[in-house]
């Protein structure tokens, strides 16, 4: 089976969702391409990459490339371009975006595959005839922001695409749902593949002692989706109700001001630290540092950071954002909150402090249990060769 | 007769924004000479005592920099000289900075005034040439720009103390200064002054039996705090309180149109992108109440629109917003980050009577009338003036 995977860029090392889901189809004898719109990583070994032409700089340089490819598609890729020509043509689109688009798919031209997956709802757009073009099937990922946030924007964005993939892999449940509620009639199959994790990296045993400070930690880009502020809001009634401790957020981001702008405010300047962005091994280090994972999303496809402090043995309180509540089963491996209340989040934390150390552990351990046996890389590689076939 | 004072109002860009364009305009009225300098944008017209000396393309910049180097070295080449070594020493591009600074140092206001802080280190100069530099607190530039930005925390805490005087928007803007050892005797707070002639007071008729018509008004950012206003709507709708909702200056903020698609009453809101300021009043006159839903503020100046058209105005208590609204006196003042407050707060008002209201609208045109009338703020300006050149030749 030959799979071509479209995404924004060649996955960097540390991107371990697709690293693995492309180890673990190669070892089941699929042959993978990845095809990026730029380079992002130099070296990328673990398969072939090929990236989409470039047409950036003077507008003298955009034509004279655009009229190069062009060419270049219809002298060795004439059956292709002249099939993406009429297909686009049959869906009414203007001839000189018909001409655009047969200029962005040349790349993926001529590559022989059976299915061609496109890792992000948005990466399709001016590209769904491109699978049918080259005879292969079409698949699609949603994983979060591409189906809850991007359709705001852009209404009906997908409209064209329901009629023309073959198969629709989605992350989590309320994904699922959202595909529905934007117009997909069930024309195909959706199959849903959580994420997993190296559970071996996360291979540590925690020894919870929740002493007099807790020490909360974040791993999260600085975006809006990611809720931080509120998680502020609710560490300052804690803070006001006479409670110690640390809060550490990983990562970095857009919204850099407006949380330190929160912290100063929110009087919190000694209990908070802002990381930014870490390796994976001190990603690793500073949860093991920790007691209680927050991800208090306001979106959230499903979250893998949530998975890797589980595997290490945190205590997690989340949001009921999409997939978080089926990452975490409330009460049982982790507490789910309504999202966007910091006073609810405060009153949650102040119950899991609280809570016995007994009762800690045993949340840990079954928390820690369920990412091992259902969200681990074996599993899911098998997921997907069943996706495929 | 005395000579009149120069003063260069300087923001950097010509036309600025509405209050500064209103400032120069009743400097102008009193018979001071306002000077003004920087990067024209578009074409304004000059009043009686404003003198513009601004470049907008290459090309203007250029002959700019030819006519000043000229004058300078013909009528002024010791100064010159002096500010060529200063010049040098920054790490900018120096042709840039000769083209920003030539015509200050050849016209040689009396008082230097700085609209805005931040850019304090670029103009500290013109004290080595006798100008005076008045600099303005306003809004974002004390109370969140050096709390991010450490580098810039560091910088007025070593110019702030040399600088001859300071005009806060308000009380609370000042006291944050201080922390950045402006000091205290020389911050003069002036309160941002409204044409009171324009903005006629309109007794509305409220009917707390019809649907409650919101809005907030502001530019695109998250100080203004809108994600906890949309919070409270969630909230207010919950209590089966019928509105409508409208925010303008807001159409396509990816966090905003988020919240707002996961509300049951989101057909009752809505966004709408930058309008002019005679379509921004009408909208606010026909409002029952504006909500300021900002986590930070100097002093919202559409609060004090509002307060002086007659329409009610729920406002968190951020930066100097309790300078203006009294709490149920004349507004509602609630506290910042938090919706539920506010959203108490709108359900007050939707239940008032009609007299309750048109008095509370009263009060708070009272307020703006004693406190904000144009006149007022333009006295005081130039008594500020006239009070740093005073103790400089005390000096």
């Amino acid at each position: 089976m030959r799979i071509g995977i479209v995404l924004p860029s060649v996955p960097a090392y540390s991107e371990t969702f697709f690293v693995n889901k492309i180890k673990g189809l190669q070892r089941h004898g699929f042959s993978v391409v990845i095809f990026a719109s730029s380079a992002g990583t130099k070296e990328f070994h673990l398969s072939k990459f090929k990236l989409a032409p470039k047409l950036k700089g003077s507008k003298v340089s955009i034509v004279f490339n655009s009229l190069y490819i062009l060419c270049l598609s219809f002298v060795f890729q004439f059956k292709k371009s002249k099939r993406l020509y009429l297909l686009d043509k049959k869906d009414g689109v203007g001839f000189l975006q018909r001409l655009k688009n047969i200029i962005s798919s040349y790349h993926i031209f001529s590559e022989p595959l059976d299915w061609l997956h496109f890792g992000f709802g948005t990466m399709v757009f001016n590209k769904e005839n491109v699978a049918k073009a080259i005879d292969a099937r079409m698949a699609v990922s949603f994983r979060g922001f591409d189906i809850g946030v991007y359709p705001l924007k852009h209404p009906s964005c997908y409209q064209k695409l329901w009629t023309k993939v073959n198969r629709i892999h989605v992350i989590s449940d309320d994904i699922k749902e959202l595909v529905y509620e934007n117009g997909f009639g069930g024309e195909s199959e959706i199959i849903k593949i959580t994420p997993a994790i190296d559970t071996s990296f996360f291979n540590y045993e925690k020894e919870l002692h929740l002493a007099k400070e807790s020490r909360f930690v974040t791993v999260a880009r600085l975006h809006w989706k990611k809720g931080l502020v509120y998680t502020l809001e609710a560490l300052s009634i804690l803070k006001s109700l006479g409670y110690s401790f640390h809060y550490t957020i990983i990562g970095d981001g857009a919204e850099k001001e407006r949380l330190q702008f929160a912290i100063h405010q929110l009087n919190l300047e000694g209990n908070v630290t802002l990381k930014g962005k870490m390796e994976h091994e001190d990603i690793k280090k500073a949860l093991e540092d920790a007691d209680i994972y927050l991800q208090y999303s306001i979106q959230e496809g499903f979250c893998n950071a949530v998975l890797e402090a589980q595997a290490v043995g945190l205590l997690s309180v989340v949001s009921d954002a999409e997939g978080l509540s089926e990452n975490i089963i409330n009460n049982k491996t982790g507490w789910v909150v309504p999202k966007q209340s910091p006073k609810l989040l405060a009153e949650k934390l102040l119950e899991v402090i609280n809570l016995d150390d007994e009762e800690k552990q045993k949340i840990s351990k079954s928390a820690r249990e369920r990412v091992i046996n259902q969200f681990n890389l074996t599993k899911q590689a098998k997921e997907f060769i069943n996706f495929y076939e | 007769m005395p000579k009149p004072l120069k003063i260069a109002v300087y923001s950097g860009e010509i036309p600025s924004t509405t209050f500064i364009e209103r400032l120069v305009e009743g400097l102008c009225s009193k018979g001071l000479l306002i000077f003004r300098f920087g990067l024209k944008k578009r074409k304004l017209d000059q009043l009686e005592h404003s003198f513009h000396y601004t470049y907008s393309n290459r090309l203007s910049k250029g002959l700019n920099f030819l006519k000043y180097s000229f004058l300078l070295l013909l009528f002024n080449v010791n100064d010159k000289r002096k500010l060529d070594n200063f010049i040098k020493a920054q790490l900018k591009n120096s042709f840039l900075l000769k083209v920003k600074y030539y015509p200050v140092l050849y016209h040689k206001p009396d008082i230097f005034h700085l609209q805005w802080a931040k850019g304090i280190a670029d103009w500290i100069w013109v004290q080595d040439f006798g100008i005076k530099l008045a600099v303005s607190l306003r809004g974002a530039h004390i109370n969140y720009s050096p709390i991010a930005n450490l580098e810039l925390a560091e910088t007025y805490k070593r110019l702030f103390p040399k600088v001859d005087a300071f005009h806060a928007v308000s009380k609370a803007i000042a006291k944050e200064a201080a922390k950045y050892n402006a000091t205290e005797e020389k911050i003069k707070v002036i309160y941002s002054g409204l044409d009171l002639k324009k903005l006629e007071f309109n007794s509305k008729s409220f009917n707390s039996n019809t649907s409650l018509n919101i809005i907030s008004i502001g530019r695109d950012h998250w100080k203004k705090g809108y994600a906890y206003a949309l919070d409270a709507m969630g909230l207010i709708d919950d209590q089966d309180i019928s509105f409508n909702y409208t925010i303008v200056g807001v159409d396509n903020n990816e966090e905003l149109l988020y919240k707002r698609s996961q509300l049951r009453c989101r057909d009752n809101i809505n966004f709408v992108g930058h309008l002019c300021f005679s379509e921004v009043m009408q909208l606010v006159r026909d409002a029952d109440v504006l909500v300021l839903s900002s986590v930070e503020e100097g002093i919202a100046n559409v609060v004090l629109e509002a307060m002086a058209l007659g329409t009610l105005v729920i406002s968190t208590d951020c930066g100097g917003m309790n300078e203006v609204i009294t709490d149920t006196k004349n507004g509602f003042l609630v506290p910042v980050r938090n919706s539920e407050a506010l959203s108490d707060a709108l359900k007050k008002v939707s239940v008032l009577s009609k007299d309750d209201y048109l008095e509370l609208t009263q009060e708070a045109r009272k307020t703006i009338e004693q406190q904000h009338s144009h006149t007022q703020m333009i006295n005081q300006m130039n008594d500020l003036y006239h009070s740093v050149l005073k103790e400089a030749l005390c000096e």
